[in-house]
């Protein structure tokens, strides 16, 4: 996961700044508790707003606790305790973190990510036992992926399959999943919200990948001039924005026939303002690059 | 543009005389001489202008051959064969048997604007929006005049602006100032200033 699906801070009201953070300190203390200080490292907003999601659904009214944390060790915080939701957020943000830590592995071989694989081991090793069936098909999306990119794959949606489709194997939380048509919503955002990270994350990347030779699906679907890249992204702009605003499209249709019953304006700020934000920031070509706002 | 022969109030593949002849009643009808100080006489001018561009394209049309145009009624249907196979094809895809569409339009090898817009339909529904706009946007390219192909092409483009529409609607702001603008204003104010012999940041 990315980081690139998160709320859009000044549109949010003080309560649901406070609700958010707690979800966030909730999913990170549930992954501390369970799997060890370390895997605390991997928490990812994009987990938080399946917590959020998936609670909202499930009508889930989220007990929260003054707690303190060794990151804020001077203030107590609210804390989303005993919640299925929040622990399973946390069980797939750490299998997604383990399998990124691999790819960044196999693709740059820096220690970190060795690092980072060695200590997550056993915790995975605990998940793969938990979700047989969810990481076995994470893993067959991600043998077809590197397919695609072996084979230099020319198609943005070709190579935004195999993620979009992990994605929304992993936005089906069982529980939720007893009704027909409220699965295949939640399939729905779960697959736009996967190409949409892909997509988006392809694009931010184009430069980085040059420079490393790395694969990049846009340098092959459409002619790269190398030599004035700005205009090249500026070139293809258009048509990603067309894709990453569909996919959004998609998501909030979705959202809008799915019942929230709570917080809905968090994860409306997401859907509406948070994710376009961000999309409009990275397509925004030579504009200050990080700005990556802390929650 | 809007449908033609809906603004000519006829059905859809109607031969030249029965357009002719129902343009000859609404210019009737639509006359500025009707509407001589009669407040819907800009209505009415609109209404004519609308008419003569519907006739105009129609003839137009006509000129390259309405005998072409035999798909007839709904003016989609392609002839001979791969009619038929295109009939089979749109079932699958209402049915939701995208896979089984796709596979009988991937055995095709005569590329039709239909084939290329029955391909960019199923792309749609695989949820490959790429795929899907540039399929649809050959078709349209192809067959001018297909009004099926052009309507799922704006649809097309409705439903990327519906999103920013509502996203606009509840407040979402992109002019909002982002730490770069600011830079940047700051940066122009400081040069005026010294331009005009004044200072707004002393140390630069």
């Amino acid at each position: 996961m990315f980081g690139y699906v998160l709320p859009e801070k000044p549109e949010l009201k003080i309560r649901e700044y406070e609700t958010f953070r707690a979800y966030y300190c909730g999913i990170c203390k549930s992954m501390g508790k369970r799997y060890g200080q370390i895997s605390r490292m991997t928490l990812n907003y994009d987990s938080v707003f399946l917590a959020i999601l998936l609670s909202s659904i499930a009508g889930e009214i989220p007990q929260m606790k003054r707690e303190r944390c060794i990151a804020h060790p001077m203030k107590k915080k609210y804390v989303v305790r005993k919640s299925d939701i929040v622990d399973y957020a946390s069980d797939i943000n750490l299998i997604l973190a383990y399998y990124k830590l691999k790819d960044n592995w196999k693709d740059e071989h820096n220690l970190l990510s060795g690092g980072g694989i060695l200590l997550l081991k056993s915790a995975h090793e605990k998940l793969k036992k938990k979700y047989p069936e969810k990481c076995a098909i994470i893993e067959d999306k991600l043998k077809e992926l590197n397919e695609l990119e072996t084979s230099k794959c020319n198609s943005m949606d070709k190579a935004a399959e195999p993620f979009a489709r992990i994605m929304e194997e992993v936005i089906c939380f069982e529980p939720l999943c007893d009704d027909e048509e409220r699965e295949k919503l939640l399939r729905v955002i779960g697959y736009n919200l996967g190409k949409y990270i892909y997509i988006l994350d392809a694009y931010d990347d184009i430069e980085d990948d040059i420079k490393n030779n790395s694969y990049n699906v846009f340098i092959y679907q459409f002619d790269i001039n190398k030599n004035n890249l700005m205009d090249y992204k500026l070139s293809i702009r258009d048509r990603i924005d067309f894709n990453l605003t569909y996919a959004l499209g998609e998501i909030s249709r979705a959202c809008k026939q799915l019942e929230l019953k709570v917080n809905s304006g968090i994860i409306e700020n997401i859907v509406y303002f948070g994710m376009l934000r961000k999309m409009e920031h990275i397509l925004k070509a030579g504009s200050c690059k990080k700005v990556e706002e802390s929650l | 543009m809007k449908n033609p022969y809906e603004v000519l109030g006829v059905r859809e593949g109607a031969s030249e005389e029965e357009i002719k002849k129902a343009y000859r009643e609404l210019v009737k009808k639509y006359h500025p001489d009707q509407y001589r100080d009669n407040p819907l006489s800009k209505l009415a001018e609109e209404k004519l202008r609308e008419v003569n561009e519907a006739y105009d394209y129609l003839m137009k049309k006509g000129t390259g051959g309405f005998g072409q145009n035999t798909h007839g009624g709904s003016g989609y249907r392609d002839t001979g064969n791969n009619g038929n196979i295109f009939n089979q094809v749109r079932s699958n895809i209402n049915s939701g048997n995208i896979a089984a569409a796709e596979d009988m339009l991937n055995r095709m090898s005569n590329r039709t604007a239909e084939w290329y817009f029955l391909k960019g339909l199923v792309f749609l529904r695989k949820g490959w929006y790429d795929e899907a706009y540039s399929h649809i946007q050959t078709a349209v390219n192809m067959d001018p005049g297909n009004f099926e192909y052009r309507n799922v092409y704006n649809n097309l483009n409705n439903s990327y602006r519906n999103y920013r529409t509502d996203a606009y609607r509840r407040g979402y702001n992109n002019q909002g100032p982002d730490l770069c603008t600011l830079c940047q204003c700051l940066w122009c104010s400081d040069c005026c200033c010294e331009c005009m012999g004044g200072d707004l940041i002393s140390c630069c």
